[in-house]
């Protein structure tokens, strides 16, 4: 079995189970710690649409504090968007895709994807810097949030290169593309990557915690 | 009005002898991370759990603490002073325990006794924090879960343990009980004030607070000239008045429950429908939102604070005010608990504008105001003298930008913090409540 041959067979068969069985456990775990009812009367208010409109107003900060997280608010959206369209829209991609789920959607071309890519790599790079070097940032962190960036990061890298046809022959550039993936998706259930999962869940409880008050979350 | 009372010089003595007198704590070590342990077990729920699951570690709630802007000292970042409950429960209670577990450190006495400063001194529980987060995470009730451990592990500083026991002990606070409001009553009945103290039944019960009875009784005759003029059936009681929550403060069930009940079974006895609290923002959230889970069900009373009960009887056309026109301005301070926490924001407003005051809004204002700086009875701890006092520059520069002439807030405790705060930087600024406000507002 040749590395290409492990990497897009039992590895990533294998990666795949981990990530799913991963995320489902770690979600319902928490989900079903017991919390105690709130017994308090509530103003007049609607759960559900608390729970949503947190999910939407919680996407953008309050006016009061707009300037003071502006570079990480534009940066996150920026990095998040350019690596959606990178992952989503590359040909390449759009097949494994259509094997694994029976369908695939247009592309984008080629020098677009190569763009994003970059763009999405530039910025994930200025994240990584700014967690080493700003005091709060640096203070807080720990060996997760260095390995959740890296582990994005050589998939970016190494799709870039194999893109490009740099540094090796393409076949190994493949092989290395997808077990680093293989290496995200396995890390992912373990480390703060489970925030793509965690999201929704926990903006919508903030909404009918503060909605059940009267207040906007 | 101006009804003799003590001043907040005397009650800055009051609060630097308070520390003397905590009795010592005979417990040893090993119990102590028992005890913070147990009660982390305790408190976490599906909803800390999905919280402390959920942080991206982006430190911006950094970006919304008083303490942090007025330091930069990264301690202070509001992620960190719960990072003890996120091990204990990485390694306890997470579905991956397992697999944290060789990873994550145990959490040790030293560690207990570092977060003593981080969660009492440098953290007033306002809550700002989580209007920030973009993944919505409690923050603030993470760290109301270490107050709970360090509690339990007798880590209360020593200014809160001593008022914490006198209530629990005493029920008294500040050595105030029933005698010193019975004779605050009688005073205020001298002046002309009628207060009908301890009537068996009635449809609303008046709470009031060891700090107004001692240091701002014109607030305590204001409630209860607005009551009288509103035409309420109203009480305060001299055996249940007492709202400020000790418990709640420092993180101690017992006393909190203690003091809850107490008022509670007064309020059932006296077939209370109403339970109007003074201006105390913590008592607020305490009744208005703790009470009934705390206490196992439903409460047969509805909880007001004073300006929805104001604004209220205002709307209902039954307070008659002498609206002003000289044009005078205020600002109004939203106290935490009242309004982020408590959904007390509007009514505030509206009763200022019903008395014809120019209310100006602060830059950050309403779920995104800034903490006083001592709230959650921080302001009773010497060893945050100096973090509440920078807290309390960033207020200032708040209140200044509104160029107002005067602050009013609906909490005794922000209003004492702003007053030292004023006192200490030499600020003139006035300080006042809301319900004094209105009450020399009211026509006769």
């Amino acid at each position: 079995m040749t590395l290409l041959e492990f990497a897009s067979g039992p590895g990533l068969q294998w990666a795949l189970w981990i990530f799913v069985l991963g995320v489902v456990w770690r979600l319902v775990g928490a989900l079903f710690l017991l919390s105690r009812k709130d017994l308090s009367k509530p103003r007049q208010y609607n759960s559900v649409a608390a729970g949503f409109g947190a999910i939407i107003s919680r996407s953008a900060p309050a006016h009061a504090f707009e300037k003071r997280i502006l570079f990480q608010h534009v940066t996150g959206y920026a990095w998040h968007f350019a690596l959606f369209i990178s992952v989503l829209f590359f040909a390449p991609h759009i097949l494994f895709f259509e094997s694994v789920l029976g369908f695939g959607w247009p592309h984008l071309p080629n020098t677009i994807i190569m763009v994003t890519a970059i763009i999405a790599t530039a910025f994930l790079i200025a994240l990584l810097v700014r967690r080493a070097t700003h005091p709060v940032q640096r203070f807080i962190s720990n060996a997760d949030d260095y390995i959740s960036i890296i582990v994005v990061l050589i998939p970016l890298v190494t799709g870039i290169l194999a893109f490009a046809h740099f540094g090796a022959r393409y076949e190994t550039l493949l092989a290395i593309h997808l077990l680093s993936v293989e290496t995200m998706l396995i890390w992912f259930p373990f480390g703060k990557l489970m925030h793509a999962v965690m999201t929704m869940p926990a903006r919508y409880q903030a909404g009918t915690a503060f909605g059940r008050r009267g207040v906007k979350a | 009005m101006n009804t003799e009372s003590m001043s907040l010089q005397d009650f800055r003595g009051l609060l630097q002898q308070l520390g003397a007198g905590a009795p010592g704590q005979d417990i040893s070590d090993e119990e102590r991370l028992r005890r913070a342990k147990n009660m982390f077990m305790q408190k976490l729920n599906g909803h800390r759990a999905v919280d402390l699951d959920s942080c991206l570690q982006c430190g911006m709630c950094a970006e919304a603490c008083h303490f942090y802007e007025a330091t930069q000292n990264e301690k202070y970042a509001p992620v960190y002073k719960f990072r003890p409950l996120r091990r204990f429960y990485r390694r306890e209670m997470s579905p991956l325990r397992w697999f944290y577990r060789p990873f994550t450190r145990d959490i040790t006495i030293a560690d207990l006794k570092e977060w003593q400063h981080l969660v009492y001194d440098a953290c007033t529980g306002c809550g700002r924090c989580d209007m920030i987060c973009p993944m919505g995470i409690k923050i603030s009730a993470s760290i109301r879960v270490m107050r709970h451990g360090l509690a339990a592990a007798g880590y209360v500083p020593p200014e809160m343990r001593v008022v914490r026991n006198e209530q629990r002990d005493q029920n008294t606070l500040f050595g105030v009980g029933t005698e010193q409001l019975k004779a605050l009553v009688d005073k205020l009945g001298t002046q002309g004030i009628n207060i009908p103290l301890d009537r068996e039944q009635a449809d609303v019960m008046l709470l009031t607070t060891a700090v107004e009875v001692l240091l701002f009784p014109d607030a305590f005759a204001a409630s209860a000239r607005i009551l009288n003029q509103a035409g309420a059936d109203w009480t305060i009681r001299s055996d249940a008045f007492e709202a400020a929550n000790v418990g709640i403060i420092t993180g101690d069930d017992q006393t909190m429950k203690i003091a809850v009940r107490r008022i509670v079974d007064k309020a059932k006895a006296c077939g209370i429908k109403t339970v109007l609290m003074p201006e105390s923002g913590h008592a607020y959230q305490m009744m208005r939102w703790d009470a009934a889970t705390e206490m196992g069900g439903p409460l047969p009373f509805e909880t007001l604070s004073m300006p929805e009960f104001i604004s209220a009887e205002i709307k209902a056309g039954r307070l008659n005010l002498n609206a002003q026109s000289n044009g005078a301005s205020v600002t109004y301070h939203d106290p935490c608990r009242l309004s982020r926490k408590g959904g007390v924001m509007q009514q505030p407003r509206d009763v200022l504008a019903a008395l014809g005051l120019d209310v100006r809004e602060t830059p950050a204002n309403q779920r995104e105001n800034y903490c006083c700086g001592g709230g959650c009875g921080e302001y009773v701890l010497e060893s945050a003298d100096d973090l509440r006092q920078k807290a309390f520059e960033i207020k200032r520069r708040e209140f200044e930008e509104t160029g107002a002439d005067a602050v009013v807030t609906g909490c005794a405790n922000c209003r004492i913090n702003l007053m030292i705060g004023a006192e200490n930087s030499g600020w003139q600024t006035p300080v006042t409540s809301l319900v004094e406000t209105v009450a020399a507002n009211l026509a006769d």
